[in-house]
């Protein structure tokens, strides 16, 4: 387990991380979200003691990072693809790696099986693309089958095949007890893969719970209802108290997007009305949409308007 | 403490831009050798004092390429990133550091020695082949006090390379001001005493005091002689080892 009390880090005059605290637990996959500069990368880098804090403790299992004697073992960490030597064989990096922490060399060939780059182990870094550093990184990180492991953007330049790979891996590690933490951008994926979610914004924790009540509590479920007799119908479910908009020429083609009553009670309400209806759907937000809502007013960066 | 030694001999001795620098670190001052022997016109005139010099100038040069190649091993870590994942395996970063002094220290003493009787014996043999009084009284005890020299100062040299690798970060910037501290850092420090009226100022200046003492009779020209050279400067060097380690210690990776 990962526990995370009052982490505070400066740069200068920016405050990076602002008393942060949250856990992760074992057995499942921890989502970090946030939006860019929101200090997930500086929370583990200090997590695992690259970046000093000012203020707060990180404890895995209750030991702090610096008091283990061979941290691989305990805990695999991915901050960056990149941090390999160019002109170092796959193979060579992942043995000094090994070599460092008393890890046999067998674990090396093991590491590189599990990540598909026992063909290419041999050859130097620099011939690599961002995927197989991508593999590499994750091969660095399960050397030393770690009960605890630490991803920061691992879906970056993997194509779809490695992208399930590494959903299905990273769920399945959870599946054996691991704790996982993994931050993305790629929203979708974090939706598929984690079962909790810590979401902060400008340093501070915005929300930690389970990833389904995220969604549940900063989204909106619709029901769209497509029907001939659609004026009528509307009518019909906003004398029940329904709120109705529509999502395009309010023609029957486009049909209306309604909050107030369920599908059940709309299709109950057609019936009882003799209306036809040609499709009676729950659309539901997504992770992206709660995330942009929660995150609303912590965007450090934002994109200029399109129009 | 010994898989961090270990390690760090592999991540030496696992890029080949180290092995090219290697190679010619060696070959330098053994082709210069063969060239002074085989082409000098007057051998009568080349005694093992000679010979000594020749193979001292032509190793500074060696130990001077050792050097940044132990510089460019610590600061390309910082240039692509993988201190971060060395640090990450080894929180206690000081091992990771003397680890990197150590392999240091073990590999520049054998290159240097088998570097330095090589290139002597190779000058030697051709050269007393042509008439050149190289294998006369006192040869030995001479050449080795200049071997000894010569290799106690690669040692200290990659050791100074090192503190100022791990403070400045930066390989290109970390390397020249290892080549010329003693040229021109220690030069103008030296000024700044002399003319502040402090006449002896060159001779306290450690980079400097160390190399004039190689294949010089110690004590000569106002220097301050073996070993106190030596001693002097592997004690600079350290201390700046040290200041690099405290440093590195307390800032972010």
């Amino acid at each position: 387990m990962i526990s995370v009390e009052g982490l505070t880090k400066r740069f200068g005059t920016t405050l990076a991380i602002d008393d942060l605290s949250f856990d992760v637990q074992p057995g499942r996959v921890t989502g970090f979200l946030g939006p860019n500069g929101s200090g997930k990368s500086t929370t583990m880098r200090c997590m695992v003691d690259l970046d000093r804090p000012q203020m707060g403790t990180v404890r895995f299992s209750g030991r702090r990072y610096g008091e283990i004697a061979q941290p691989i073992r305990m805990i695999g960490v991915l901050l960056d693809a990149s941090y390999v030597h160019p002109g170092r064989s796959a193979r060579r990096h992942l043995e000094w790696l090994a070599m460092s922490n008393h890890l046999e060399r067998q674990r090396v060939d093991e590491a590189l099986s599990l990540v598909g780059l026992s063909e290419v182990a041999h050859r130097r870094v620099k011939t690599f693309s961002l995927g197989m550093k991508q593999r590499l990184g994750l091969a660095a990180t399960m050397l030393g089958d770690p009960e605890v492991i630490i991803l920061d953007e691992p879906a970056n330049g993997l194509d779809p095949e490695g992208i399930r790979w590494m959903r299905d891996m990273l769920r399945y590690l959870a599946g054996q007890g691991r704790a996982v933490l993994v931050s993305s951008h790629q929203l979708s994926e974090i939706a598929l893969m984690a079962e909790d979610l810590v979401v902060i914004g400008r340093g501070k924790l915005i929300a930690q719970e389970p990833a389904s009540s995220f969604i549940a509590r900063h989204t909106t479920t619709r029901v769209r209802v497509r029907s001939p007799q659609l004026d009528s119908l509307v009518h019909a479910m906003r004398e029940q108290g329904a709120e109705v908009s529509f999502s395009g020429e309010a023609t029957a083609d486009d049909g209306a997007l309604v909050t107030g009553l369920s599908m059940v009670e709309i299709g109950e309400l057609a019936h009882s009305r003799n209306m036809s209806l040609h499709e009676l759907s729950e659309v539901t937000d997504s992770l992206e949409d709660a995330f942009l809502a929660v995150t609303k007013d912590d965007q450090e960066y934002r994109s200029g308007d399109s129009q | 403490m010994k898989a961090v030694i270990a390690s760090e001999f592999l991540k030496a001795r696992t890029v080949r831009s180290h092995w090219v620098l290697l190679i010619i670190a060696m070959a330098f001052p053994l082709v210069i050798s063969a060239l002074v022997g085989v082409f000098n016109p007057e051998p009568q005139f080349m005694s093992y004092r000679e010979l000594g010099s020749m193979v001292t100038g032509t190793g500074v040069v060696s130990l001077l390429l050792l050097t940044s190649l132990w510089v460019i091993n610590l600061t390309s870590e910082f240039t692509h990133g993988t201190i971060r994942v060395t640090y990450a395996a080894v929180p206690a970063r000081w091992k990771v550091i003397v680890s990197k002094a150590i392999v240091g220290t073990a590999v520049t003493s054998v290159v240097m020695t088998v570097l330095f009787w090589s290139t002597f014996g190779v000058g030697a043999a051709l050269l007393d082949g042509r008439g050149a009084p190289i294998f006369v009284t006192g040869w030995l005890s001479h050449t080795t006090g200049v071997f000894v020299a010569l290799v106690a100062l690669a040692v200290i040299v990659s050791w100074f390379g090192l503190g100022l690798g791990v403070l400045i970060k930066n390989s290109p910037v970390a390397i020249v001001v290892v080549l010329l501290w003693p040229l021109i850092i220690e030069n103008l420090v030296a000024l700044a005493f002399v003319l502040s009226g402090v006449e002896s100022a060159r001779k306290w200046m450690p980079y400097q005091a160390a190399i004039q003492t190689v294949d010089n009779n110690p004590g000569l020209n106002g220097t301050l002689g073996r070993p106190w050279a030596h001693l002097y400067f592997a004690a600079f060097a350290l201390v700046i080892l040290v200041i690099g380690i405290a440093v590195d210690r307390r800032r972010d990776a």
